[in-house]
């Protein structure tokens, strides 16, 4: 179960100047759970899954997970994936080292790494292009690519920031349903920020509108 | 989320180096030139009382800004060319330009001399002997500055948003309109900056000034070397490299406050390329190519015409200047140009990625990487020498100060690099399991690679060929290929000129085989994606 307990955090528009971002945000995701938060462009929805993931802190409040406070513990040791809404595929590696990035850095050899990788790549569909370039594919197979990266290491919590904002409307409906297919074979706890209302609720049992630092609860909760 | 001591403690390690090789030194040089007493106030303002010495000041100033000047205007259609037209050719062009900051100073000097000079192209062909005239040095600071306005020009117009143009256009300017109304004001602050840059070097060019300004022409940076290695001068050089620090630091400011202005480009949708049409594009293409071909080619295809001529024949009556190449006096200049090169670019390879990292987040830090290049090689050198001298008969003065002026090449490309690599790569690692080091390691490093690549190429380039400071501070067993080529120059007779010649075919070829070979693997590699 991942919980945030009382999440606070300011920004900074100018110099000297301090805006409330996030107001006391209180959230929990059970395991199994896909929970999806919305909200207009700015809102904090990133900053709020980037404090989950501990790649930047809260000005106060906790971040538990099973019943550990998480909140000042390094993002790598969480063993939480993020999913970008840009991808952040590594250009600089092919497909199966980015999909076997995560694996190598829990000690497993690179060659065995990188059959795991191939094996996922196969359930998505994509393992003819295990040996490309991630700019040799399209947007779609880029996306493919990258939650299979975050899937590969079977994380505790997956965050997916806006995963299909940068996709054609076809194709987003298409992939959703196959995002959902991938995330309940694989049942961990799922938090999906998007701005898309049909997005979320096709693929969350749970739906909360983040609007001006609070959660306001949609469906489900 | 917390960001660590790491970036402060690399930082010490350029910042002592700066410390120990340019600042101490620098701060020497002002005390060497500073009044100690009552009458040495006026010994401040002698260069400005004596004739001999206000015409090297005021000349130092009007040659570079004849330079910027005439960057500009020749500059300013070529880069408009580059950026708007889409022509067969137009990337190899793109690539030449680069020619100037890899060619070695005095390579270009001769490249000069072979057109201009007493038994140059130009007198065969029957025209003026320009030897003795400013004319040299004004082409030769055209050859190696017109790039810098070139490329900053064509940087810029690729910025001007495709549909600011557009909406120019269908509000009824026409093309010429357009360019005023919209490009110039949006490319203009771009061009001011690069012509900063333009005067910099030739306010406080030394090698072009040596070997092309003669006794009218000179620049003041060359009057401090003869002062200091001619006439023993200390304290009437230490006055004159008092004014040139202030006055580069009053156009450094300029150049800083610009570049402030510059510091976030925008993304814009870019005006595509687009085939010449009508007379006017195809004349100002052949123009554009014209004043290329004439200032950025022609010298380095007139020396390398020259050496192959005055080497192949029995120019001197007895032996085929390419018999120079097989000298010991050439084997040991080309093994120190090596060796000193080598420790330089390691030396400078360690410290511009240091550099590069932490300033990161600091603005001061990263204004920092700019201080090598305000003090010329000449000040550097001048300063090292008087804070040092015990350490003169070590090489590692020597290395450390190609390190100084290398250094900031390699900097300033990973800094580059540095910003614009999307923040998520790294956060990617980090949520993936990877910790700061394994992250920095795995993908910051391998991203930053070509980048890094780059600016080693242009640090080696540099190291190769640097003249100022070995001429300073070399030592006859420390000749290097440029000392070894001033040394021809300085003897008579054709047949010192054509050793010369041919000597600085080899630097050439040493120079861009080098940049070639540490920065083409670079070059093929794309783009993130």
């Amino acid at each position: 179960m991942l919980e945030l307990r009382s999440i606070h955090k300011t920004w900074e528009p100018r110099r000297g100047e301090r805006r409330p971002l996030l107001n006391g945000v209180e959230l929990r995701v059970a395991s199994g759970q896909t929970v999806a938060i919305l909200g207009a462009s700015g809102c904090g929805k990133s900053t709020l899954l980037k404090i989950v993931a501990g790649l930047e802190a809260p000005d106060s409040g906790t971040v538990w997970m099973d019943g550990q406070d998480i909140t000042r513990m390094p993002p790598e040791q969480r063993h939480f994936a993020l999913m970008f809404q840009d991808f952040a595929l590594f250009p600089h590696l092919t497909v199966q080292d980015n999909v076997a990035f995560g694996l190598v850095e829990q000690g497993i050899r690179k060659a065995q790494a990188r059959s795991q990788a191939v094996e996922m790549l196969r359930r998505f569909g994509m393992e003819a292009f295990a040996l490309s370039r991630v700019w040799q594919l399209s947007g779609g197979e880029q996306q493919r690519v990258a939650l299979a990266r975050a899937l590969i290491t079977r994380p505790r919590v997956l965050l997916l920031d806006e995963p299909f904002s940068a996709l054609d409307a076809e194709l987003r409906v298409h992939l959703r349903e196959e995002f959902r297919q991938h995330i309940t074979a694989h049942g961990m706890a799922t938090l999906w920020v998007t701005h898309d209302e049909a997005e979320a609720r096709a693929v969350a049992q749970v739906g909360w509108r983040l609007e001006q630092g609070v959660l306001q609860a949609l469906w489900g909760a | 989320m917390r960001q660590g001591a790491a970036p402060l403690a690399l930082a010490g390690l350029p910042l002592a180096f700066l410390l120990v090789v340019l600042v101490a030194p620098a701060v020497r040089l002002v005390a060497e030139g500073w009044p100690t007493d009552g009458h040495s106030l006026q010994a401040l303002w002698a260069p400005w009382q004596d004739d001999y010495l206000r015409w090297r000041m005021v000349w130092s100033f009007l040659q570079a800004l004849l330079t910027c000047a005439a960057a500009l205007v020749l500059g300013l259609p070529l880069a408009w060319v580059l950026a708007r037209l889409e022509f067969r050719g137009r990337s190899l062009v793109l690539r030449a330009l680069m020619l100037p900051f890899v060619v070695p100073t005095l390579v270009a000097a001769l490249g000069v001399l072979t057109l201009m000079g007493p038994h140059g192209v130009l007198v065969q062909l029957g025209g003026p002997d320009l030897q003795g005239t400013a004319w040299l040095l004004l082409y030769g600071n055209l050859f190696f500055n017109l790039c810098v306005v070139v490329r900053a020009g064509t940087d810029a117009l690729e910025q001007v948003s495709a549909s600011r143009l557009a909406a120019a256009r269908t509000l009824g300017a026409s093309p010429w309109r357009a360019f005023w109304r919209v490009e110039w004001p949006a490319i203009a602050p771009w061009l001011m900056s690069a012509l900063c840059l333009v005067f910099l070097y030739c306010f406080a060019g030394f090698g072009l000034a040596l070997v092309l300004g003669g006794q009218r022409y000179a620049t003041v940076e060359v009057e401090i070397y003869t002062l200091v290695a001619h006439e023993l001068q200390l304290g009437q050089a230490g006055v004159l490299a008092l004014w040139m620090l202030m006055l580069t630091a009053l156009v450094a400011w300029g150049y800083a406050a610009i570049e402030r202005q510059l510091a976030t480009p925008g993304r814009a949708d870019r005006q595509p390329r687009q085939r010449p049409q009508g007379a006017g594009h195809w004349l100002l293409l052949v123009v554009a190519l014209g004043v290329f071909m004439l200032i950025c080619a022609l010298p380095l295809v007139a020396i390398a015409w020259k050496a192959i001529i005055s080497g192949a024949f029995l120019s001197s009556g007895e032996h085929a200047a390419w018999r120079v190449l097989l000298e010991e006096d050439t084997r040991m200049a080309l093994w120190n140009t090596l060796r000193f090169s080598f420790s330089a670019v390691v030396l400078a390879t360690v410290l511009g990625l240091a550099h590069a990292l932490a300033a990161r987040r600091s603005l001061a830090l990263r204004t920092l990487v700019f201080l090598p290049f305000l003090v010329s090689p000449v000040m550097v050198a001048f300063g090292l020498l008087l804070l040092y001298p015990s350490w003169t008969g070590n090489a590692l003065l020597l290395v450390c100060a190609y390190a100084l002026l290398a250094y900031p090449f390699v900097a300033k490309s990973v800094a580059s690099a540095l910003d614009s690599m999307p923040l998520y790569y790294l956060q990617a690692a980090r949520s993936l399991g990877a910790s700061p080091w394994r992250a920095f390691w795995r993908v910051t490093l391998p991203l930053l690679a070509p980048a890094l690549r780059r600016g080693v190429a242009f640090a080696a380039a540099t190291a190769v060929g640097e003249f100022a400071v070995s001429l300073f501070l070399s030592r006859p067993e420390w000749a290097t290929l440029t000392t070894l080529i001033y040394q021809h120059l300085g003897r008579p007779g054709a047949a010192n000129l054509d050793a010369a010649m041919v000597l600085a075919c080899l630097l050439m070829a040493l120079t861009m085989g080098t940049f070639a070979l540490i920065e083409w693997r670079g070059s093929r590699e794309p783009d993130h994606a």
